[in-house]
């Protein structure tokens, strides 16, 4: 038991200690950690009996000396602030609409969509979804990582209003779905009007991605909205 | 063991009274080993609850008609000395302190010889043995005026903790009873004492609720330092191991004036004795098996006084090691998923005893890695709703740790040195250096960056402490302290969640009791300048203001305790109290996990002012002690989380609080007592009830605990190879928590319930010339199905099950 503990602390034991006048604390090895402080402290006690004073004033010196405080953090590598939908007609010109939450993380709510889905009845486009974090430049493409841990994801979609479908079409490589690409098809004959295409990626993490799902039963990294619309026919 | 007065009597001084006047070597081996038993039996039958019954070894019963009184003088002058500590120790113990004339008196002792002890700080200590067996004592007694330190005694209760117990609610677990009762961790071990509940997220982290306040308003030392790690989060654990403990001592109510705004809640003191001065090599080796976990835990001690080290002389040292290994815990029906964990500490303890006084330094560091339930680290609000209604999934035993989990090192030195003040007291020294580095791991990281924390913090903090503890100065005893601190914080991880600091801390405080007759008057003030300056930051959505902010505030103390009669006594205490508010208070920004909550700080807010009256009523007679207490702490500016609409964000909802200050009130009453009707049975029980009141908005304060009762009966005895045995059933009643604040998922009010618990062992059992302690209880005997409510896993899945605890201990 007692080695089971020490292996897994076996890279973590460490003693930190900051050292006056440093910018950043160093990690000082165990044994040198003793003899730096043994001397001090051997020091100290031989001192007690003839300058309280002076121990006072090296205590006072350490008391000061506590290392720099930093704000540093390594940067949310997984923030994911703009999600792209770039639907690819049979024929003709690609469109494309996306959602952006500038502030990552902060409280403010993502932007209203930039870009409209017109998608007219009885057309049938190849969809891609594109997710990227603009708050870093060069800016970043998490697409690719999603697509490198393919395994572990999956992105749902799911039409709110009739008429519209949207199904995945790319597989993980287990054969399971995983929604980067996708089809829209309008209905021939479908009203117009608005419709709403939720998108969800679906993180699996541990747990085994089913091969079938209906929903996302795990963790949610990705979760908006797109509105969508069947134009009047003209 | 403690006396009426609820000052800890250390065992060593019942066990092995040092060499005195002994005229019958026979009569001091008798007197010695019924001291010894009845302080076994006496703390076993105690379990958690440290108030005693006390009764004879010889299953006797005990009554006493003998008096025993003196008067102290100064051998010098010849005037009378007032306020030594007087305790008698034989088939019981006393304490009590001499008057403005020198007097002192024990009535209603047992008919036998006593060893009584003077103490006075300043002075000689004395020791006398004093033999009422044939009729009543009259002792006349002086003291000599002495450089020794009174380390021929060990000490645990010191001058600090004198002028507090006297007036405030303290309960205290000594060594003997952390031994029998220890739980996987610090808060677990301490949760039944009254007013005390903890804050749990499963058994690896408890934090310790006092009066109904936790984390930031409760103050943890740890051997005399401030215990910096990162407190302010709920799901902080204190990071100490709780094998390295002698006594732990549990003050509830605001102890500000002594401890620093910290303390607006009420104090946890973990105490270490002093390094022993000479004696040969001695130790223990503690085993704790808990079955629910699978969790093993080994701690090894090695105390010592003959060191003999170039330069410095004869050293004492203390040594231990402690290492433990759980997997997932199980709730009656599944295990929870990923809530093992490990610890692995050392701490060691070098010391001085010298004429001039004493110095110690020890060096101690912690490290565990902890899971957190799978569950509760959800995605986004939508998540959370799946995950509150879903059965817990299938899960499985496992010793895995996994996403998310939690790995934290704590490292200490401190340096204590205490010079006696010729006739004036001591000058005690403390100098402390800690680091603390936490980091915890969320279950979301791309696969190349799992190694990376999501959150990494850093805390440096060192701190300088110098007091005077003098003794009877005009009639006044207490202690005159200043107390700074520094420190500074760096956020490392993948994501935001407190910007770097630095804070720095000074104070000027007093605390001092007067006895007059009957009535000890007890009064302190502190005041105390903080600033604190918070490092810029802005990147991905995330903005932090610089800024240093200062507060300085004024803390107080008044009360006063009456002696009715020799067992009944009665306190009453007033106290104001102020705490400026925490870094993650003012900046937090961003979501928490563990509660999928989106909390943001605000820079604005402003200190909390507390104003507190307690009343304290303590009776005490050999085989009947029971204390009362009673409270009300208004908290203007209270700072809490209050719901506001859900943050949206490209992950989705996120249920979203802003840190808020509101008017707040916590009254609340506490029964512990204990019986002993015959000799062979012992009875306990406690009762705690709070209620958290939000004056400005009406409605009850979030976190509150359950009414609560505990209610315990041992069977005891002796035997000469079983030792000290004991066989007790246990019942732990929680009523239901309706009182929650409306209007978030998360206040889920919790129905009541009812645990059993059976324990037996013995201490002292004989085995193959060794003489060892052992344990087996067991814990939620019937397997109940419940969900506490400050279980901040009750959203999720039930607390444990039943739980088989094995705890062994041999001395070597």
């Amino acid at each position: 038991m007692m080695s089971v503990a020490m292996s897994s602390f076996g890279s973590e034991f460490r003693f930190e200690f900051p050292v006056c006048g440093v910018r950043e604390p160093h990690t000082i090895p165990f044994h040198s950690l003793i003899t730096i402080h043994q001397d001090q402290i051997m020091q100290s006690i031989v001192r007690l009996s003839r300058a309280p004073l002076a121990l006072t004033a090296l205590t006072l010196a350490l008391v000061s000396c506590k290392g720099d405080s930093i704000t540093d953090p390594a940067g949310e590598s997984e923030v994911i602030t703009r999600v792209t939908l770039t639907l690819t007609p049979t024929t003709g010109a690609a469109i494309s609409a996306f959602i952006e939450d500038a502030d990552g993380n902060g409280p403010n709510p993502p932007s209203a969509q930039v870009g409209t889905l017109n998608l007219p009845a009885g057309s049938t486009f190849t969809g891609a979804v594109r997710f990227e974090n603009r708050t870093v430049t060069p800016v970043e493409d998490i697409t690719a990582e999603v697509l490198a841990e393919a395994n572990e994801h999956r992105v749902f979609y799911t039409v709110t209003g009739a008429g519209i479908t949207v199904n995945s079409t790319d597989l993980d490589g287990a054969g399971r779905p995983l929604g980067l690409r996708f089809t829209a098809a309008a209905v021939a004959g479908t009203q117009p009007g608005a419709r709403t295409l939720r998108v969800l990626l679906c993180h699996y993490d541990k747990q085994v991605k089913p091969a079938v799902a209906a929903s996302c039963t795990v963790d949610t990294d990705i979760d908006v909205s797109f509105a969508l619309s069947v134009p009047n026919i003209v | 063991m403690i006396d009426e007065y609820h000052n800890p009597i250390p065992l060593s001084l019942v066990e092995a009274p040092a060499s005195g006047a002994w005229r019958d070597g026979k009569r001091a081996a008798r007197i010695a080993f019924a001291a010894a038993a009845a302080a076994v039996a006496g703390a076993l039958s105690g379990s958690a609850n440290v108030l005693q019954g006390q009764a004879g070894a010889d299953g006797g019963p005990i009554g006493g008609v003998r008096r025993i009184h003196g008067e102290l003088r100064d051998s010098a002058s010849g005037s009378a000395l007032r306020g030594a500590e007087i305790q008698i120790t034989g088939p019981v113990t006393r304490r009590s302190r001499t008057d403005a004339a020198g007097h002192f008196e024990f009535a209603r002792l047992p008919a036998a010889p006593f060893t009584l002890r003077v103490r006075l700080i300043g002075f000689a200590p004395l020791e006398r043995v004093v033999d009422v067996s044939s009729g009543d004592a009259t002792v006349r007694l002086s003291l000599r005026t002495s450089t020794i330190s009174l380390d021929s005694i060990t000490v645990t209760a010191n001058a600090l903790a004198d002028p507090l117990a006297r007036v405030a609610a303290t309960s205290t677990v000594d060594a003997a009873e952390l031994a029998a009762t220890r739980g996987q961790t610090l808060g677990e071990t301490i949760k039944f004492l009254p007013g005390v509940s903890v804050v749990q997220f499963g058994p690896s982290i408890a934090k310790p609720v006092i009066r109904g306040l936790n984390s930031q308003r409760v103050l943890v030392m740890n051997a005399g330092l401030r215990q910096e790690d990162q407190q302010w989060g709920t799901e902080h654990a204190p990071n100490i191991d709780s094998f390295d403990a002698d006594q732990v001592t549990v003050v509830r109510g605001a102890a500000t004036v002594l401890y620093g705004p910290d303390a607006i809640g009420g104090v946890v003191r973990v105490e270490h004795d002093r390094v022993p001065d000479g004696g040969s090599l001695k130790g223990d080796v503690a085993f704790n098996g808990f079955s629910n976990s699978r969790q093993g835990a080994l701690s090894l001690g090695l105390l010592g006084g003959g060191l003999q080290l170039p330069l410095v002389g004869r050293t004492g040292y203390r040594l231990r090691f402690t290492s433990r290994v759980a997997g997932n815990s199980a709730a009656p029906d599944y295990f929870l998923t990923n809530t093992g964990f490990r610890e692995l500490n050392g701490s060691a303890t070098l010391g001085v005893h010298r004429p001039w006084g004493e110095s110690e330094v020890m060096l101690s560091h912690f490290s565990t890695e902890l899971g957190v339930l799978r569950q509760a680290h959800v995605g986004n609000f939508d998540d959370l709703q799946r995950s509150l209604s879903a059965p817990p999934p299938d899960s499985s035993f496992s010793y895995g740790i996994d996403r998310p989990n939690q790995r934290v090192q704590h490292t200490t030195l401190r340096v204590r040195s205490a010079f006696v003040l010729p006739g004036a007291g001591e000058l005690e020294v403390v100098f402390g250096s800690q680091a603390n580095h936490r980091r915890e791991f969320d279950n979301h990281g791309p696969l190349r960056a799992r190694g990376i924390a999501a959150f990494n913090l850093k805390l440096f903090t060192n701190s300088l402490d110098v007091r005077w503890n003098h003794g009877l100065q005009h009639g006044f005893v207490g202690t005159i302290g200043t107390s700074a601190m520094v420190q500074g914080n760096q956020t490392l991880g993948k994501a935001f969640l407190i910007p770097g600091f630095d804070l720095s801390q000074a104070a000027v405080y007093a605390q001092e009791s007067y006895a007059i007759g009957r009535v000890t008057l007890s009064a302190g003030a502190r005041t105390d300048v903080f600033s604190q300056t918070t490092l810029p930051f802005s990147d991905a959505g995330i903005r932090s203001e610089a800024g240093t902010r200062r507060w300085n505030g004024f803390s107080g103390s008044f009360g006063g305790e009456l002696r009715l009669t020799d067992a009944l006594t009665t306190s009453v205490r007033v106290a104001r109290a102020w705490r400026p508010p925490t870094v993650n208070e003012r900046y937090a920004q961003g979501v928490h996990h563990g509660t999928a909550q989106y909390e943001l700080g605000r820079a604005s807010l402003d200190p909390e002012r507390s104003a507190a009256v307690e009343a304290v009523a303590r009776y005490s007679t050999t085989g009947t002690t029971l204390e009362v207490a009673a409270y009300s702490n208004q908290i203007n500016g209270f700072i809490y989380l209050q719901p506001r609409a859900p943050v949206l964000t490209i992950r989705g909802a996120f249920p979203a609080f802003n840190y808020n200050q509101t008017d707040a009130r916590l009254d609340g009453v506490e029964l512990s007592g204990t019986l002993a009707p015959t000799s062979w049975l012992r009875l306990q029980g406690t009762a705690n009830a709070v209620r958290g009141l939000d004056r400005t908005n009406g409605g009850p304060l979030f976190d509150m605990p359950a009414d609560r009762a505990t209610l315990q009966a041992r069977v005891v005895g002796t035997r000469p190879q079983l030792g000290n045995w004991y066989i007790g059933l246990g019942s732990v009643l929680v009523r239901e928590q309706d009182g929650v604040p409306a209007g978030t998922v998360y206040q889920l009010p919790t129905a009541g319930y009812a645990l059993a618990s059976v324990d037996f062992g013995s201490a002292n059992i004989a085995i193959g010339g060794h003489r060892i302690d052992a344990a087996i209880s067991v814990t939620n005997l019937l397997n109940t199905r419940y969900r506490d409510y400050l279980s901040r896993y009750r959203l999720f899945v039930n607390d444990v099950g039943r739980d088989v605890v094995v705890r062994l201990r041999v001395p070597i």
